[in-house]
Formats: C-alpha cells, structure tokens, sequence
C-alpha cells in the first residue's frame, strides 16, 4: 500500500500551505498546484484559471504518483472594501476565473482519475461569506457562492461512483489574505464572534483531514471552521 | 495536531444513551482516542457494565428525564473520576405515528427525554467545563430534525429544539471556550431500523433497502461512522468549529440545510 495523495490547489500559501502541512504530517504525499513554488512533494506551477495549464499539472501529478486520492481547491484571493457600483468588469471576471473557474478546472482534470480509481475525495474550499452574504466584497461573496453550488451539485453527481464532494466554508482566518489593517482582523469586529478570535489555517485542514480520512457518509455537506461567524 | 491530547487540565466524557448504536460507538471511539468515558444509559442491564469494563470506563446509569437523577450522577462522575469535558448528547426515544394519533403522553415523553433530559444534562456538566475553562458539548441531532419527517412530529421537534439550544448555547458558552455542536445523522445501520419497520409495515431487510434508495453513496452510515464525527468535533483540530451541524448522512438531504 502506496501512501495516499493529496493535490492542492493554492498550496504556496495559507489555507493551502496548511492542508498540506497536516496532510504530509498524517502520512499523505502531496502535490501542490500555485503561482508560485509550494512546500509539498510536487510543486507544480500553474494558473487555476487557465484550464490547459491545470490538466496539464494533474496529469503530471497523477503520473508521479501513481494515484490520487483526494483534490483540495483552495486557490484564491481576496478583494474588499469595493462598492458593488465600483467592482470592474476586469475584477469580476478575474476573480470568478479564479474562485468558481479555478474549482471547475482542477476538479474536471482531477475527477477522470478518481472516477477511475472508484474511490477519492474532493474538498472545496468555500467562505461563510457565501452562507451569510457580506459589503465590499461581492463579487468574492458571488464566486465562492458559485462554488457552494457547483460543489453540492457535482457531490450528488458522483456519489454513486463512490467519489464524496465536500465543502470546507471557513470564517475569517488568519492568512496573508487577509491584509493586517483588514478589517476582519479588527478587534471590535473579532470580539462579536463567539469564539473571538480568527480561525487558524491549520483549523481548515484539520476539517480537510476529517472529510479526507472519515468522511465516507458526506456527501454535499458544508463544514464550518468559523469561529462562530455564521451559526 | 489531531491527537486527543489537549494542553491544560482534561476531564471525562460523558456519552448518554451508550447502551447501544450510536452511543456505544461514541464510546468505544472515545476511549480509544484516549478518553476516560463515562456509559450512561437509563440503566445497566449489563450492557453498560460490559461497555465499561471493555473500555476502562466508568457506568453512569441515570434517567435523563430524572432531574433529580441526573445532579447525583454528576456529582458522583465528579467525584470518581473529575469534571466532563467532553459531552455526546445522544440518548434519545422515539415513538412514531401520526400527529393525531399519539397520545399527548406519548408524544411529550419524547420531548421530555430527547431535549429536556439533555437541557438538564447540559446544566449538570457545566460548572465542571467553566471550571476546566473549556469542554466540548456535542448533540447528536438528527435529519428529521433538520427537514422534518411524517409520523415523527414529536421526534423531529425534540431533534429540531436540541440543534435550536446547541446554536444557542456555542454563542452563550463560546466565549468561556465551550464549543457546542450537533452531527445530524440520517438513516444509521441500528436497532432503530426496527421501530422504522414496524411502523412502515415491513421486514427489516426491506427497510434497509428502502433507505438504502434514499441515500445518494447508495449505503446506511454505520454507527462507526457517526462516532467519527463526534470525535472529531470533540478534538482540537476543530477547535474553530461552535454551533454547527455536521451532516454525515450520505446525502439524504442533499444538504440543503
């Protein structure tokens, strides 16, 4: 028994460094896909938007290993303190190429391998600002709103091949994209969660690590490493 | 990182309704995550006595429709054995028919057990968990709780109060570091089945099946499966995770709550 292996898209830096670093800690391989070079086994450069570069980087990291065992989609950026007037054409379509493009690319070049393999896990890496709705940033709240849909409706897709299709929506988390004079890190704004405090990367891939490792009955589901933000 | 072990002074868990299902599998799981658990059920018919043996526990029998009952429990768990910081709220009866049908006795004795039996609980281990400076309250709800389910009204509404207090108490208690989540199952591999059956008119196989048909990964959760959920709502790697439900329930409500 080979060990099991991960691919991760964003992996260069928070979120995505993270589920790397507790999925490598747990006995997995990893593979991760970014702009820039990530801290796992196989760091593969690649645009999330651009969906040759994507399957190219897939088909590369299923070559290596062998086998794919689990997709986590956590490429993304964060944009706030825009008006909805203000938000550009250019701004809404990068960021839904990105966000919602980006979750599509890495799972269409990702699933022929699970699929396959009749067995393997996708998590996708949502916000609760798509369960609760937000300001000054709309077209961020609108893409990761699209990948919550995407992501239900593809679980129900191929849950009778045996693939689970999950969604991981964190609350505000302590990574660079969060600027440090953002305002979710303001104390004011923190002291309204229940649990006062930012989330930890390393909380989100905990999550991952339980949909990865035990997560066999959900399918569609919505986990929320928030703080409390959204209950 | 997802290991049990958890800086700072640790208690017991506390599994209600461990006698059997669900609650056994909490149990064993916890145990086996390094946990000193204590086996309550109404009482010990030698399952408990079993359970606990098996897993160097403690048996905890009580009626948690007993108020009186449940404060001497808890403070004999404290005394034996310290304060619970780890709560499964799962002990839970059902009784199905249609709304009109049941006698109101019947249908308040669900309530009575299923949500005012854990609020009871829940205030009995508190001051144990405020004493640790944390703990973890985990409510195994229920589907039916979520969307409602025909000839189960007093069963869901007790579900649906339980998920409605969970959400409550992790804004109340998140601030003294007391997190409070709910795992919603849907159709589980138990002798629950049995009462589903009988009340449908058919054998216990043909209700696996039917349920089986209803659950998109084409397969029941076996009780493993929701005792994984519970262990990890009560390890720190979700220690960012308050007043949620988990939905391990193979997609039977396509998740839409």
């Amino acid at each position: 028994m080979s060990a099991p292996v991960a691919l991760i898209t964003g992996a260069a830096g928070g979120i995505g460094a993270a589920t790397a670093e507790v999925l490598r800690e747990a006995g997995w391989r990893t593979a991760g896909l970014d702009l820039r070079p990530s801290p796992t086994d196989l760091p593969l450069a690649a645009d999330v938007a651009d969906r040759g570069a994507v399957a190219d980087a897939v088909d590369r990291a299923a070559g290596r290993f062998g086998r794919l065992d689990l997709v986590v989609t956590a490429a993304g950026y964060y944009e706030d303190g825009i008006d909805v007037g203000d938000i550009t054409t250019a701004q809404w379509n990068r960021m839904l190429a990105v966000a919602l493009g980006g979750t599509v690319n890495t799972c269409a070049a990702a699933l022929p391998y699970l699929l396959d393999a009749g067995t393997g896990t996708v998590v996708v890496i949502s916000s609760e600002l798509a369960l609760a709705g937000s300001t000054g940033d709309l077209h961020y709240v609108a893409a990761k709103g699209a990948v919550l849909g995407f992501a239900k409706s593809l679980a129900l897709e191929v849950a009778d091949a045996g693939i689970r299709v999950n969604i991981v929506a964190p609350g505000p988390t302590d990574t660079p994209l969060l600027a440090p004079d953002s305002p979710w890190r303001d104390p004011a704004y923190l002291a309204t969660l229940p649990l006062g405090r930012l989330v930890t990367p390393a909380e989100v891939a905990c999550t991952v690590l339980h949909l990865a490792t035990e997560g066999r009955m959900y399918c569609g589901d919505v986990l929320s490493p928030n703080a409390g933000a959204v209950i | 990182m997802a290991s049990a072990a958890r800086p700072g002074r640790s208690g017991i868990a506390l599994v209600t309704g461990a006698a059997q299902g669900i609650g056994r599998a909490c149990a064993l799981r916890l145990a086996a995550d390094g946990h000193t658990v204590a086996v309550n059920d109404v009482a010990d018919d030698g399952r408990l006595s079993e359970l606990a043996d098996r897993i160097g526990g403690i048996t905890a029998p009580a009626d948690i429709a007993d108020p009186a009952a449940v404060a001497t429990l808890l403070v004999r768990l404290e005394r034996l054995a310290g304060p619970v910081e780890i709560l499964v709220a799962n002990a839970a009866t059902m009784a199905m028919g249609p709304f009109l049908d049941q006698e109101p006795e019947d249908w308040w004795q669900q309530i009575e057990v299923n949500l005012s039996g854990h609020f009871r609980v829940v205030q009995a281990v508190l001051p144990g968990m405020r004493a640790l400076g944390h703990g973890r309250i985990v409510v195994i709800a229920s589907e039916w709780g979520v969307i409602g389910q025909r000839n189960a009204t007093a069963y869901a509404a007790s579900k649906a109060g339980l998920i409605a207090l969970a959400k409550g108490l992790a804004r109340e208690l998140g601030p003294q570091g007391i997190l409070t989540n709910c795992v919603a199952p849907s159709y589980v591999d138990t002798d629950q089945l049995r009462v589903d059956a009988a009340d449908a008119g058919v054998t216990l196989e043909e209700m696996r099946a039917r349920y089986r048909r209803l659950m998109p990964v084409g397969r029941l959760a076996e009780p493993a499966d929701i005792a994984a959920a519970v262990a990890f709502l009560a390890s720190p790697g979700a220690g960012a995770i308050t007043g949620q439900i988990l939905q391990p329930n193979g997609g039977s409500t396509r998740a839409r709550a």
